[in-house]
């Protein structure tokens, strides 16, 4: 029985402070551990996360029923407002329509008359999103689709607009989206009009930022961004968003997703297309046309000349 | 027959489990928050060491772990980082128990808010030293100073709903123990 509330089960003095400090150290190798080989440690995470987030599905749908209820309450408020406001849109998008057909045939025909081959057309399955990252400091939220559905990493996430984020992460059934908005994401994106590319880089904030613009006097704020393609992670041309000058004067992307709400998520299925790595054998074998091959003399020489231009 | 003291003990362990396991379940729910969006204050860390100061008995060294883990591993955060910063701080409380005791409210809020910046730092420290990027520093500030002004709120509903109190000197329990 114990003798003291203190005391009894705690080991005192230097065996608990060795206790201690072993077990913080411990600690530090799995961060250690995790930071050296990520995919084997994130792995793991996704198996864990499997296991008990679709099982909470029971506890978070009610929840997230009530808090709908409460969002849907507030906007019957303004009913009347927004019926007005939703007459006023679709007037205009009507015209919109309108001229969104015209220009449809036109392209049709036009794409007919120069016998171009189009892209097989991107195919997409839908999955709902389960969980968010759950912290301030990560965007990603976890979809009910995973292996078991065909979704690969790297694949494109969108909502019904634009590009939300890509797959970071797969588990059998279910599947981590990592959000445009996350500090570790990057895509290669291009301004619409002025052919301009960079890399849109996530930073944590609703808008996330654009680096390595070639010309930023090219690009002025209201341009459409879209996906590039470059780099073969994404397929070319989703829509992403508008192009924002921020008071500093900095290039920022507002997203056309709709972030604060993503229910439903797109997973496009990207095609594998194979790069093509070398010229064809059956009609040239091994190139004999072009330059003749460099001495060994050439060779060094040259390699010196590249290490003394290095800094 | 069971130990009353081991009952309450072992109460006390199953609802501090219980109330954290409910704290990541809220976090993870998709009720869509923003990029961008100020972060909140982080209860879990307000409970280990308003509990700490009061019922250490209640969290031991591998239930923390157990707990820690886990919160890392649901809410995406590098495995066992900040695990082994919230330990390390949770055992510096621990083993000056006694000293604790005696402060004033004040100044436990103090200690308290010293260590939780300390974490911050490391916390940073440690992700500039593994070269990860970071949030903004005034970012990672604002959830700091969210959980030093709910600490008192915390510290409130275990003194008044769950009526557990900083032991005095020399008080015993209900069973005649001292504490």
């Amino acid at each position: 029985m114990a003798k003291n509330r203190m005391n009894d089960d705690d080991l005192t003095g230097p065996f608990r402070l060795i206790l201690v400090g072993l077990t913080v150290l411990a600690l530090m190798a799995v961060f250690v551990l995790w930071r050296i080989d990520g995919p084997r440690a994130e792995r793991f995470r996704v198996e864990i996360t499997e296991k008990f987030v679709p099982a909470w599905d029971w506890a978070s749908g009610p929840v997230r029923w009530v808090s709908q209820v409460a969002v849907d309450f507030q906007s019957y408020a303004r009913l009347y407002e927004q019926n007005q406001q939703l007459r006023e849109e679709l007037r205009q998008m009507k015209a919109w329509k309108e001229a969104a057909l015209q220009l449809e045939q036109k392209n049709a025909r036009l794409l007919d008359l120069n016998n171009v081959r189009l892209d097989p057309k991107l195919t997409h399955l839908t999955g709902v999103v389960l969980a968010d990252s759950g912290s301030p400091f990560r965007q990603s939220v976890l979809i009910n689709a995973g292996r078991r559905d065909g979704i690969r990493d790297g694949w494109a996430a969108m909502d019904g607009i634009g590009l939300v984020g890509r797959i970071a992460g797969v588990g059998d059934k279910t599947a981590r989206v990592l959000l445009l908005t996350d500090n570790n994401s990057r895509v290669p994106v291009v301004m619409q009009p002025s052919g301009q590319r960079a890399i849109l880089s996530g930073n944590n904030s609703a808008m996330p930022a654009l680096e390595f613009v070639e010309d930023p006097s090219a690009i002025s704020a209201g341009d459409l961004v879209v996906s590039s393609g470059d780099g073969g992670v994404f397929p070319a041309g989703l829509v992403v968003g508008k192009v924002v000058l921020s008071e500093n004067k900095h290039l920022r992307v507002r997203l056309e997703a709709d972030m604060g709400r993503l229910e439903f998520l797109r997973i496009l299925r990207s095609h594998q297309l194979d790069p093509i790595t070398n010229v064809g054998g059956i009609i040239t074998s091994p190139p004999v046309q072009g330059p003749p091959a460099p001495s060994a003399a050439d060779l060094s020489a040259a390699r010196q000349s590249a290490v003394g231009a290095a800094p | 027959m069971i130990d009353p003291i081991t009952l309450t003990r072992w109460r006390g362990r199953l609802m501090f489990f219980a109330v954290a396991m409910a704290l990541i379940f809220m976090r993870l729910l998709p009720l869509g928050g923003e990029a961008g969006q100020l972060p909140g204050p982080d209860w879990l860390v307000c409970i280990i060491f308003a509990l700490m100061m009061r019922r250490p008995e209640f969290l031991p060294l591998w239930l923390l772990v157990v707990v820690l883990l886990l919160e890392d591993i649901f809410l995406m955060r590098p495995l066992g980082l900040w695990a082994a910063l919230v330990i390390l701080a949770a055992e510096v409380v621990r083993t000056r128990t006694i000293l604790m005791r005696e402060l004033s409210f004040l100044m436990e809020w103090a200690v308290i808010a010293a260590l939780m910046l300390g974490m911050m730092l490391a916390y940073r420290l440690a992700y500039a030293l593994a070269l990860m990027p970071q949030v903004s520093f005034g970012y990672a500030l604002v959830e700091v100073i969210w959980s030093i002004i709910a600490y008192p709120g915390v510290v409130m509903i275990s003194r008044y709903v769950l009526a557990l109190k900083k032991p005095a000197l020399g008080e015993v329990d209900d069973y005649g123990r001292r504490f």
